[in-house]
């Protein structure tokens, strides 16, 4: 399986990588100051194979990075000097604008690693700002694009119950039969109701993702949600759709996020099987992770291709049918949410895309979408 | 009163014609069949291509069918698998698409094939019964 993991500290990642080892090892980071500017450089450097963060500190114990780090697995120093010392550390990044850290760090850090502070971490700080406002805008545009494609399935789901409403308001106009005009009544009234129903669904979906509403988000409600939206992507009518959902399987992120993860999984998904087939959404919850699971039975992904699909700008299908960007979005929203994204696939057996995040306990102390 | 229409006696009844209307909407269906059935229509119905071509297929219907109405986004069969069907075996049986989804390229290619009319969801009764009239007369030139 193609593994793609956040970060080389991932316990998951260890154990199940296959991704082919990085030429150089990776640049062992630590960043001192867990306010907003810490915890942006902790959520942007953490998506980055390339550089392991070994640890964050901070005095106030309640800085808002320190709880993110946590959820990271992303180790937490109560004192500074015990982080700057850590062996093989290559970068000290100190965002906490205290002049005082500046003598502290000069004594400490051991020779061979260097140390960013004062207005140079202030702008690293805003640039990581500006990335991380580009990774949303890009999810959002990605978005767009790809409901251009919902419009055969709105087009089908409005003008049917428009078509009933039509035809019974036409019969009305000399229905003698009262019963009739009741039942008929009804009908329209239910025909207008499933129409402003998919109004609201598309709505909500194209709604731009809420920034920092990471919440428990029950898994199997998503999926179905999101097969709901899928459908007017793509033609489910011939798929066969299997659900083997674990119950109560729930996994912390942002739900508008995930929903748009699991939309665009099941359209590729659909649309290998060129509409015929079996969809598979499997959710299992395990001692130490949750895994999700989307499987189709279509014409799976070539070997040497197998690597290039989380590229940006990478596709296999046609000009004008595809961004390149729907993979590479999902994986940065599945790193955002310290999980990992694997693949498996054999030519014309189909592909199984594995999401693995770790485990959630205390699900019930904490809010919980679906 | 038995009534001669198409070159064929049905059932016995006053009937402008015989209609299949092919769906997956049963709403759909429903709307159709009680448009065409007060324009004196004798409507049957399929849930989709599969199911139209047993339809027509099915004893008499063989002969008596006038006019297939027929959606394009349907399981199994679809509505462009079944027109192809219908156009290769029975050329005479007039087609009408209805369809939720205008495609101008789809229509402009049935229009081609001899598809009679390609009505795009939601289609006023009026606009329905003179089109499926129009299928109608081609129906008949077609028996002369």
């Amino acid at each position: 399986m193609t593994i793609i993991s956040p970060t080389m500290s991932h316990p998951q990642a260890e154990n199940q990588g296959s991704e082919p080892a990085p030429a150089s090892p990776p640049m062992r980071v630590a960043i001192i100051g867990a306010g907003r500017g810490g915890m942006a450089l902790l959520d942007v450097l953490h998506q980055i194979s390339r550089i392991q963060i070994v640890g964050i500190t901070d005095q106030n114990s309640s800085a808002p990075g320190l709880t993110r780090a946590q959820e990271l697995h992303v180790p937490v120093y109560d004192r500074v000097t015990d982080l700057i010392t850590h062996q093989g550390l290559n970068l000290v990044i100190d965002v906490t604008g205290d002049p005082a850290m500046e003598s502290v760090l000069r004594e400490e850090v051991p020779a061979g690693a260097d140390v960013v502070n004062g207005q140079t971490a202030r702008l690293l700080w805003v640039l990581v700002q500006h990335e991380s406002t580009l990774q949303t805008e890009l999810l959002h545009a990605e978005k767009l694009a790809g409901i251009g494609s919902f419009a055969a399935g709105i087009a089908h789901d409005m003008n049917n119950p428009l078509q009933l409403i039509l035809g019974l308001a036409e019969n009305l106009t000399d229905e003698p039969d009262l019963e009739a005009v009741h039942l008929q009544a009804h009908d329209i009234i239910d025909a207008v109701k499933r129409t402003t129903a998919i109004c609201r669904d598309l709505t909500s979906y194209s709604r731009r993702s809420s920034l920092r509403q990471d919440c428990l988000i029950g898994v199997g409600g998503k999926l179905d949600e999101a097969l709901k939206i899928a459908r007017y992507a793509v033609a489910l009518q011939d798929i066969e759709i299997r659900k083997l959902y674990q119950p109560d399987v729930v996994v912390k992120g942002n739900p508008d996020e995930l929903l748009h993860v699991f939309v665009n999984l099941i359209t590729n998904a659909v649309q290998a099987m060129e509409h015929h087939g079996t969809l598979t959404l499997e959710t299992h919850a395990m001692a130490d992770a949750t895994q999700i699971r989307v499987s189709d039975t279509g014409s799976g992904i070539a070997p040497e291709l197998l690597g290039r699909i989380f590229e940006p700008f990478f596709t296999t299908k046609p000009p004008g049918k595809g961004t390149g960007l729907g993979l590479y979005n999902i994986k940065n929203v599945i790193h955002h949410m310290n999980g990992t994204i694997g693949v498996d696939s054999q030519i014309g057996r189909g592909s199984t895309f594995t999401l693995t995040f770790p485990s959630e306990s205390g699900a019930d102390e904490r809010t919980t979408s679906s | 009163m038995s009534e001669f229409k198409s070159g064929f006696f049905v059932g016995g009844e006053s009937c402008n014609g015989r209609v299949l209307v092919v769906d997956d909407e049963p709403d759909i269906r429903k709307v159709v069949r009680m448009t065409l059935q007060k324009a004196g229509y004798d409507v049957l119905e399929a849930e989709n291509g599969e199911k139209a071509i047993e339809t027509i297929n099915y004893g008499e219907n063989r002969l008596l069918l006038d006019v297939i109405i027929c959606d394009i986004r349907m399981p199994k069969v679809n509505g462009i698998e079944a027109i192809a069907y219908f156009r290769q075996n029975y050329t005479r049986v007039p087609l009408i698409v209805l369809t939720g989804f205008p495609d101008t390229d789809m229509a402009t290619a049935l229009l081609r094939q001899g598809v009679v009319d390609y009505l795009v969801k939601p289609v006023e009764g009026e606009k329905l019964k003179a089109s499926v009239a129009r299928a109608m007369e081609q129906r008949e030139l077609a028996h002369l």
